[in-house]
Formats: structure tokens, sequence, C-alpha cells
């Protein structure tokens, strides 16, 4: 029983995360037609963050204000600076990004070097959940989801900034004609997503090795989990979070991560087959 | 008011428009016909900024519009309702509404009252999910969607199409009363003949990318012959 509800919080952690870190993905994909290969690397940043943060004697806190800061700015300079030249080239974005996210790699590994660093944990108590002690910092990484998701379903399904970023994502063309300025909303989603990565990327950085490959542990199953619960609606991200990132927890833990990935591939493949706009998905033209 | 000079577009690798000369005068409203194929709705999307033209001039009151951004043209003054309609199905018809205020600063965001007294039926149903409205409701949000930011020129591509006669008549009753009331300029592309008689001022024919003829609606009421010439198959 106590396994059990171990497994649960743990897998709950992995969920929350990543759909943090998919939400982002799936906002500049549905925005601008981008699949961001950098998107993990973003992750990579915000996690390197605390660990400069930690080198500087300031501690983990200030990183969680630093991070999305950080991040969305390189986020939005890698737009203005590449991106945006790219936008009627959607094959060419791929590419793109993906020299970005090897070049970010590297210049993390000349400046911090290949091998994996830990940071001090920030909350290193035990609080009692459900009856069962369980790190302090766990919760905390949970909560900080929750309100992050919370927030951002806030933006885009109340705010008039949502409101627009949701008719740039139906209609690109009709929401121009009604003087909706695509590039600037381009640039700020943009730059949102990627400091919602760099955010998650601090959060989860003093419970994981931070090392250059890391990104890639959060960006396939982010990848998988829009894939899953298709694009278009911030609510498929949900549904494809929890079921890519609590299925590969809780496999993994079961039988062992290469059976999870394994099993989550082929119900990715399948899923895709029988229903290739995602679980909520809306049918795009 | 609007003067297009010398228009060349190329939509799909093909030149659709090949010099197209139009010259619509403020207050007045203006229908375009030609068989399908002939290039209207490029010839719209080309004035809306959504197609760059490959040479010629687009003038709006003597500034050059041709090659801006769509949302540059729109904040000068141009509303569009597109072919199809277009609607934000998923939203409700407010949203649809105010998606059209987005441009100006927060304070300034407000959805004009009058437009409601010519689409009565858009207050009622105001938090009605557009996408479960009929063909001619969605048409006249989507007319209504593109009066909010009060434009000095109002394109639209084909609005009779899909739609039921007696709605067809109260929109080109409605109109009319907006161009009367307000002076706002209309450009139209139609194929909808009882349409183009009640409501043109004046009536341009398209035709293999140009402008083949144009004439004033009164003589084509008097002589229907052109209308064989340029629409009939």
């Amino acid at each position: 029983m106590t396994d059990l509800i171990i497994q649960l919080l743990s897998a709950m952690n992995f969920v929350l995360v990543l759909i943090m870190v998919a939400m982002g993905l799936m906002i500049i994909f549905g925005l601008m037609n981008v699949i961001n290969m950098a998107h993990g690397e973003f992750f990579l940043l915000g996690a390197y963050t605390v660990v400069m943060t930690n080198r500087l004697g300031i501690g983990f806190w200030p990183a969680l204000v630093l991070a999305p800061l950080t991040v969305g700015f390189i986020g939005m300079l890698i737009e203005y600076i590449c991106i945006r030249h790219l936008y009627h080239r959607p094959l060419d974005t791929i590419l793109a990004t993906w020299g970005v996210s090897l070049a970010i790699k590297q210049l993390i590994i000349i400046i911090f070097g290949p091998a994996g660093l830990t940071v001090a944990p920030p909350l290193p108590q035990m609080v009692t959940v459900a009856g069962i002690e369980y790190p302090a910092y766990r919760v905390f990484i949970m909560a900080i989801a929750l309100i992050i998701i919370a927030v951002t379903f806030y933006i885009f399904l109340k705010t008039d900034f949502g409101l627009g970023a949701r008719a740039v994502i139906a209609n690109r063309d009709m929401a121009a004609t009604l003087g909706i300025n695509t590039r600037r909303m381009y640039r700020t989603t943009f730059a949102f997503g990627s400091a919602l990565a760099g955010l998650a990327g601090a959060v989860m950085a003093p419970v994981m090795s931070c090392d250059p490959q890391m990104g890639l542990g959060f960006f396939i199953p982010a990848f998988l989990s829009i894939l899953v619960g298709g694009t278009g609606t911030l609510y498929g991200v949900l549904a494809g979070g929890a079921i890519v990132g609590g299925g590969d927890s809780l496999l993994s833990f079961h039988f062992s991560p290469v059976a999870a990935q394994v099993v989550i591939f082929s119900l990715a493949i399948f899923l895709i087959r029988i229903r290739p706009q995602g679980l909520l998905g809306s049918k795009k033209p | 008011m609007l003067k297009i000079s010398n228009l060349h577009t190329s939509y799909g690798g093909s030149l659709i428009l090949q010099g197209i000369d139009l010259k619509v005068k403020r207050a007045e409203i203006m229908v375009i016909m030609g068989r399908n194929g002939m290039g209207k709705t490029t010839l719209m999307k080309t004035i809306m900024g959504l197609l760059p033209p490959q040479s010629g001039k687009i003038e709006l009151e003597n500034e050059s519009i041709g090659g801006l951004k769509p949302h540059k043209i729109a904040a000068k003054g141009v509303g569009f309702v597109p072919q199809g309609r277009e609607i934000f199905s998923d939203f409700t018809v407010w949203d649809n509404l105010r998606l059209a205020t987005m441009r100006y600063p927060r304070k300034k965001r407000c959805v004009p009252e009058k437009l409601f007294e010519y689409f009565p039926i858009l207050k009622e149903r105001k938090n009605q999910r557009a996408g479960s409205f009929s063909g001619g409701e969605q048409q006249m949000l989507a007319i209504a969607r593109a009066l909010v930011a009060n434009p000095k020129l109002l394109l639209l591509d084909e609005p009779s199409e899909g739609i039921q006669p007696s709605i067809i008549q109260e929109i080109t009753r409605i109109l009319r009363a907006i161009n009367k009331e307000t002076g706002i300029t209309i450009v139209i592309v139609e194929q909808n003949v009882d349409m183009i008689l009640d409501l043109a001022d004046t009536c341009a024919f398209l035709e293999k990318g140009r402008i083949a003829d144009t004439c004033p609606k009164d003589a084509l009421q008097k002589d229907d012959s052109m209308i064989t010439r340029y629409m009939a198959l």
C-alpha cells in the first residue's frame, strides 16, 4: 500500500512537470506550426540556471524567478534571430531548432563540462502525505507545477491575449485580417513557451542529475504527449501528459524503463493510427 | 477611395491577376462579377494583404497599401468577410466580435452597440457558440465582425454562397442600410444576380485576370447581355 502511494506520487510528479514542458511545446506548435526541437534544451538551460545560482552562492530560490526570465529571453532572441525567418518553411524550422539544440548542448559542455552535476536540495525535510513520509521538495514541485498549469489555462482561456492566441491557432489568416499582429504574438508566445520549459528545468534540477542530455528525458515524452493528446487544445496536453507520463512512470517502476518505453511508444503508434488528430485534438484542415 | 492599377498576383505558381485596374468611389457599392477561376477571390485576398502583389499598385485614400501585412491593412480601415465566412466556430458570438477589437489598447476595446441594431440576433445569442449558427446567421456574424472596428472599406467575398434566399435578401437590406447611414465603401465579389441587382451601384466584370468591363447597375437592368457574356458558362 505504501509502495503504491509512493509510486502514484512520483508518477504525479513526473506527469505535472511533463505537462508544463508539453504545454510550452504545444502552444508553440499550435500557434506557429513550429516543432521546437530545442525545447528540451530550454529545460536544460533552466536546470543550469540553478547550477549557476548555486555556484554564485545565492542558493536555489532566486533561480525560480531567474530561470523563466532568462530562458524566456533566450527564447525570444532565438525567435528573432532564427525562427522568424522560417515561418513559411515549416520543415526547415525543425532543422534550425535542432541546430539550436545542438549549439546549446555544446555550449553547456564547454562551460560546465559533460559530467552530471547535482545541486543541494533546497527543502531537505520530509512531510507526511497520506500517512507516509515524503520529501517536502517533491510536494513543492507538484504545487508549483499545478499553479503554473492553472495560470497557463487561465491566460489562454480567460484573457484577451489568450483569445487572440486561440484565434491565431484556429485560423491564422482570419485573425490577421481582424487586425491581430500575428508576428508579435508569435514572439510573445515563443518566449512564454520557452519560459515554461525553463521553469520546469529549474524546478527539476534538485532532483535530477544535471547533465547536457537531460532535456531529452522531457522533450521526447512531451512530444509524445502532444501526439497522443492532440494539438489545438490545451486539454489535449493534460490527457496526453497523464497517459504518457503516468504510464511511463508506473511501468518503469513495475517492470523496467525499457519495457515502459516500448509500451508507451507502441501505444502512441496505435493511437495515432486510429486517431491521427490525437485524443482531444481538433481536425486541422 | 480605392484605386488599383496594373495589379499582378500569382497564386500557386500561376499568374492569376494579370493587370487589374479598378477605381472605387467613396460610399460606392461595387460588385465584381465573373466566372469561377477568374481571380475574384485572389483579388480580394491581395487587397487584404493575404497574398503579396507581384507588381502594380493598391491605394486606399491615396495611400499605398499594396504589400502591407493584413493586420496593418485592417488598421488602415479595411474590413474583410472572406469566402466561406471563416468564423471561429468554437468561440462564442461575443468572442468572435471581440477579436476585432484586440488591435486597440485594452481600455478602448469595445464592440459598438450600434452593430446590434443591424443584427439584433447577435445580441440575443451573444453567448452561444458561433458554430451552432445556421449559414445565414454565421454570415451575419462575419459581416458584423468585419464592421466592429468601423472600417472605411468593407470587402465581401461571395456573401450569398450557401445561404437561403430569404436571408440573402435580409443581408442585402442590411448592407444597403449600413452603406446609406455610414457612407462605408463596399466591394463585393458575387455571383448571385438577384443580390447584385439589388445591391450594386456599379458592376465590374473580371475575366482572365483583368477587369474586362465596368458599368453602372442601371445600365445592367435595362440590358443584361453583359451578364450573359461574362457569367454564362
